[in-house]
């Protein structure tokens, strides 16, 4: 009997895509109560910027990446082919990011307009940049289709939706509360 | 994990999402509504955490990463009501 078995050994897939999961939910979560103490100095101005965003597209976006999360744990769980789906849909959360920031940066919103657009624009591009870096990794496990790799990428890939479903109430929808 | 439970979460997410994106129509705002939105983040992450990470299989650290995020929700909602109302 093997008498060293921690807990640990019963998290699917690797360890360290765990860590990497921790560590990213704490950063987000760290700048996401960055936001919110800085909204206190401001509650209005906060509540002025964020209602230059659309909360319904980017409600969407959610619905989006969460349906994406469901194709991926198909594909962990049934057949690769679905981190298609899966890295589609990513892009098209992307592209309605990309729609949301060209708006904003039309009427001259940049990082410097607003305490809320540097915590917005910082934010929601970090978090973009995770969907970003992980769409080329879905296809790539899709294409190997190597157990171990789909695990450890669809799991990287839930922790996006994890990440979005704190970040999208805090910024777009507490944040235009004053 | 089965694709019948994937697919019940996907369906919670949806709802817990579309009720979240309601609150953007319903005008109200203030304290209440703050601590709803954090209650669904919290119920869309258990979900997440449960049926798309897999560790419904593994509880103990489910229990662990859900208290870490209700603490997080708590001291957010500590700094929206810190915020005040005008």
């Amino acid at each position: 009997m093997d008498d060293t078995r921690s807990l640990l050994d019963d998290l699917p897939g690797d360890l360290m895509i765990w860590v990497l999961i921790v560590s990213e939910v704490l950063v987000f979560g760290a700048g996401l109560w960055a936001f919110l103490a800085v909204r206190i100095t401001d509650p209005s101005g906060f509540a002025d910027s964020a209602a230059l965003l659309h909360p319904v597209r980017a409600g969407l976006g959610t619905m989006v990446l969460v349906t994406s999360g469901a194709l991926a744990a198909l594909a962990a769980l049934r057949n690769p082919a679905w981190l298609w789906g899966a890295a589609a849909l990513g892009g098209v959360f992307l592209w309605l990011k990309w729609a949301e920031w060209g708006g904003l940066v039309a009427h001259g919103i940049s990082t410097e307009t607003h305490p809320f657009f540097t915590f917005y624009y910082l934010l929601t591009g970090f978090h973009a940049a995770h969907v970003a870096a992980a769409i080329p990794l879905l296809a790539i496990v899709a294409l190997r289709r190597r157990a171990a790799e789909i695990e450890v990428t669809v799991a990287f890939w839930h922790m996006v939706d994890l990440v979005w479903v704190l970040l999208y109430p805090a910024i777009y929808l507490i944040g235009a509360s004053a | 994990m089965t694709g019948g439970r994937i697919l019940r979460a996907w369906a919670w997410l949806a709802v817990a999402s579309a009720v979240t994106t309601s609150l953007a129509f319903a005008g109200s705002h203030g304290r209440i509504v703050a601590a709803a939105l954090l209650l669904l983040a919290l119920i869309k992450s258990r979900v997440i955490l449960s049926d798309y990470l897999g560790l419904r299989a593994v509880p103990p650290i489910r229990r662990g990463f859900m208290v870490a995020l209700v603490i997080w929700a708590g001291v957010a909602l500590a700094l929206v009501l810190a915020a005040g109302q005008p």
